[in-house]
């Protein structure tokens, strides 16, 4: 009576364990990259690289300030007072292979003929992805008295203040009366800054320094610190933003992905088979893609664009970094050797790839003053499942039709080609009407209708 | 009708609903496989473990040890297991919504941790920590790869309104929205002070605590009948201590998960406040006993209502 049901619910019991063991496999992307949509399709982007283990950050700010070198300046709260050797200045191109590396991208495969078994692929020159003027944004803070100079450095074409201030009035007046560009209603914002007994990381161009170099533009400054807080203060850079603002963030950790604690963290739609004719306008449909995105999910969510293992990609936008550039990245864990014993999976997900002890995360945040009133917080989770915003590119086969399937294959096309249209009309918000019009033409069945009853009958 | 008179039926209802949402609306690094190893683990745990602690209380009992062994085995159809099943869903589907993880050895971890805790660490017969609780800390602490992700639900209006209502449901059933409006009302005062004393506008603190993962907790896990103070003032008194610890965590010491570090930590504190104020304690099913006396036997129902105060 009781043995029955107990054995059939213990042969389930493993069936179902068996199953869980099996059911999880790995999954490789393939195909070969083409296009990116990187960091300078947007207007107004501000790009930080945060290699975070523990409590110890490396901020990396990159600087693509447009105006007048002399009139740059920038305020960044931080929780400590910086040493000199907490602050340097990183390779101007750190910042940018970082970018290439996680850009969002497109891949394209070639349908083979029909007649022929055999798989071949081709890559294709790459066109470059994008152009447009990247603007930072001036992130210009006030003066006050009662306010502290905590130190006082030259670094590289930078001269660096760490102010500490009793009060926000105070502050403000200081930083008016030495020369600092303030904008209006900096007062109130620097307060809960200044109340949270934060100091503040003050940064303009010491314009000797930088004719002596003759640099052709301002190096992203760098600073390391020790602290609990694991966030980026963005309510300063809202001061004099009208529009909404990118804020592009790649997070380099030993564990896995990184992702904000206080708004939601959501992929950006991937994996997309979309019309040929993007190609050549991937910059375009990916800003209205991610513009779509954005309303879609209320404009109030942090996108994470890619996730990865830093040792390689799958297909690469650009060269895995080498052990120097993730060193100049601010990645300070590697030449401990402890830092390689990365949890492995061991009863869990498989892996395809060899792993190493960095993993990177890049978030792109669009940010406006109602939808995103707190700074941004994050933690790091033990994660390793990897994303990349990719899409699909997919080459029918133009040949002529040697066989009977080739002329199915043909009578398939149309309808690959709707699905595509679709796909692209509803991630883009494009008219479908319109993309229709821009979509390959496939010639019809030319063959007599006798012809075409006898060979499908024959099968040839 | 025994199943809807309990509950824990309302709660296993509404924490699927809330799974099914989460995956289907919200972006969730959720693996279905890791919900189905969650279940099986905590029901195969519960099972065990009332197996092994009813052989322990009738060690004295007079029966031959293949019987007992028998009886083991058969006790997967005793009605004290059949009755406690609820309660190990519960903190399955619970530990489901909030727990992440790699591997899914962390969720097992997770999940035996929950259900062995409500048998091993008990005080007077009331276990001590809450069973999902106690496996969030476990696997936060004990492992490398699991994680709680505070922003999954977002801040809007209708997961807080969805929230609210089923909580409203469960909880005008057990009786303990005292917890809930104790713990929310005294965190959002703290919060709104410190708002105010930073400087930060109003909508920073709306932010704050409009956040999905704050409502669930204080609705769904905070409010555990069975782990919390039995007498209302002794509840309240609680309530404040932890959204008191949650504040402190969340803002000095920067824990995103701070809410569960203070339930954690502020578990054991239920026993001295029970000795404070003493109360009847909870139990899920009394109407089990009741219900099923006239048909089983009344001397078998008060075993088996025993059974189940003591253990689900």
């Amino acid at each position: 009576m009781v043995t029955k049901p107990l054995r059939l619910l213990i042969t389930l019991f493993f069936t179902c364990l068996v199953c869980l063991l099996v059911a999880p496999s790995a999954w490789a992307f393939c195909g070969f990259y083409v296009a990116k949509a990187d960091a300078k399709l947007y207007n107004q982007a501000s790009q930080v690289a945060i290699a975070h283990s523990g409590n110890r950050t490396v901020l990396t700010m990159a600087n693509d300030f447009q105006g007048e070198v002399k009139d740059f300046a920038i305020v960044v709260p931080v929780p400590v007072v910086l040493r000199r050797d907490q602050i340097k200045v990183a390779e101007p191109k750190i910042i940018e292979r970082l970018d290439a590396f996680s850009a969002p991208r497109l891949v394209e495969y070639f349908d083979e003929d029909p007649c022929d078994q055999r798989l071949y692929d081709r890559a294709v020159p790459a066109p470059s992805a994008a152009s447009g003027v990247a603007q930072e944004a001036n992130r210009l803070r006030k003066d006050s008295l009662g306010v502290t100079v905590e130190a006082r450095y030259t670094v590289g074409e930078y001269d660096i203040l760490l102010l500490s201030a009793k009060e926000s009035g105070g502050l403000q007046t200081w930083l008016t009366q030495n020369g600092y560009k303030i904008p209006q209603g900096a007062n109130q914002l620097l307060k809960p800054y200044i109340r949270q007994k934060l100091k503040f990381f003050v940064a303009k161009v010491n314009l000797d320094e930088y004719d002596k170099a003759g640099y052709q533009s301002l190096r992203p400054l760098q600073i390391a610190y020790e602290s609990p807080r694991f966030m980026l203060p963005i309510r300063l850079g809202m001061i004099n933003a009208k529009a909404a603002q990118d804020l592009l963030i790649y997070v380099l950790s030993p564990k896995g992905q990184t992702e904000v604690t206080n708004y939601r963290t959501v992929k950006v739609p991937s994996d997309s088979e979309i019309p040929v004719f993007v190609k050549n306008e991937f910059s375009d449909f990916y800003k209205a893609m991610f513009q779509t995105s954005y309303d879609r999910e209320d404009r109030k969510v942090a996108f994470m664009e890619y996730a990865w293992d830093m040792a390689n990609c799958d297909p690469c936008s650009a060269e895995p970094l080498s052990q120097t550039e993730l060193k100049q990245a601010g990645v300070f864990w590697l030449d401990n050797p402890n830092s390689e014993s990365v949890p492995m999976p061991s009863g869990g997900f498989r892996r395809p790839f060899p792993s190493s002890s960095v993993f990177i995360t890049r978030l792109h945040v669009r940010y406006t003053r109602d939808k995103f009133p707190e700074d941004l917080v994050f933690q790091e989770t033990g994660n390793r499942d990897t994303f990349q915003g990719r899409y699909v590119l997919r080459h029918s086969f133009d040949g002529e039709p040697k066989c009977q399937a080739a002329y199915q294959y043909r009578r398939s096309l149309p309808r690959r080609f709707e699905q595509q249209a679709q796909n692209l009309a509803r991630l883009t918000g494009w008219n479908i009407q319109d993309v229709r019009k821009k979509l390959p033409q496939i010639e019809g069945d030319s063959r007599p209708f006798w012809q075409r009853i006898l060979s499908s009958l024959v099968g040839k | 009708m025994l199943l809807l008179q309990d509950a824990r039926t309302d709660q296993i209802l509404f924490l699927s609903l809330f799974l099914l949402v989460g995956m289907s609306t919200r972006d969730w690094t959720l693996h279905p496989e890791m919900i189905a190893v969650a279940i099986a683990t905590c029901v195969v745990t519960q099972w065990v473990m009332l197996a092994v602690s009813s052989q322990e209380s009738e060690f004295d009992s007079k029966l031959h040890p293949t019987a007992k062994r028998k009886q083991a085995i058969s006790f997967i159809f005793h009605p004290s297991f059949l009755a406690s099943v609820p309660s190990a869903l519960v903190t399955s589907l619970g530990l489901s919504i909030l727990v992440r993880a790699d591997h899914y050895s962390t969720i097992v971890l997770a999940c035996v941790a929950a259900i062995a805790s409500k048998f091993l660490i008990r005080v007077r017969g009331k276990h001590l920590f809450n069973p999902g609780n106690f496996g969030i800390v476990a696997a936060l602490t004990l492992t490398p790869d699991a994680w709680v992700s505070p922003g999954q639900w977002g801040e809007e209006g209708w997961y807080a309104l969805m929230f609210l209502t089923c909580g409203g449901l469960v909880l005008r059933r057990v009786g303990r929205w005292d917890t809930t409006i104790a713990f929310l009302g005294s965190y959002a005062v703290l919060e709104g002070i410190r708002n105010v004393l930073l400087g930060w506008t109003w909508d920073v603190w709306a932010h704050r605590l409009m956040s999905g993962s704050l409502l669930m907790f204080s609705l769904f896990m905070i409010t555990d009948p069975r782990t919390i103070p039995n007498a209302r003032i002794g509840r309240l008194l609680w309530a404040v201590a932890i959204a008191l610890l949650t504040f402190f965590l969340r803002n000095y010491l920067f824990l995103s998960t701070a809410v569960f570090w203070a339930l954690f930590a502020l578990a054991p504190l239920s026993i001295l406040i029970d000795a404070m104020f003493p109360g009847d304690r909870f139990v899920w099913s009394d109407l089990l006993g009741k219900k099923e006396a006239g048909e089983v036997g009344e001397a078998e129902a008060q075993e088996m209502t025993a059974l189940v105060t003591q253990i689900s």
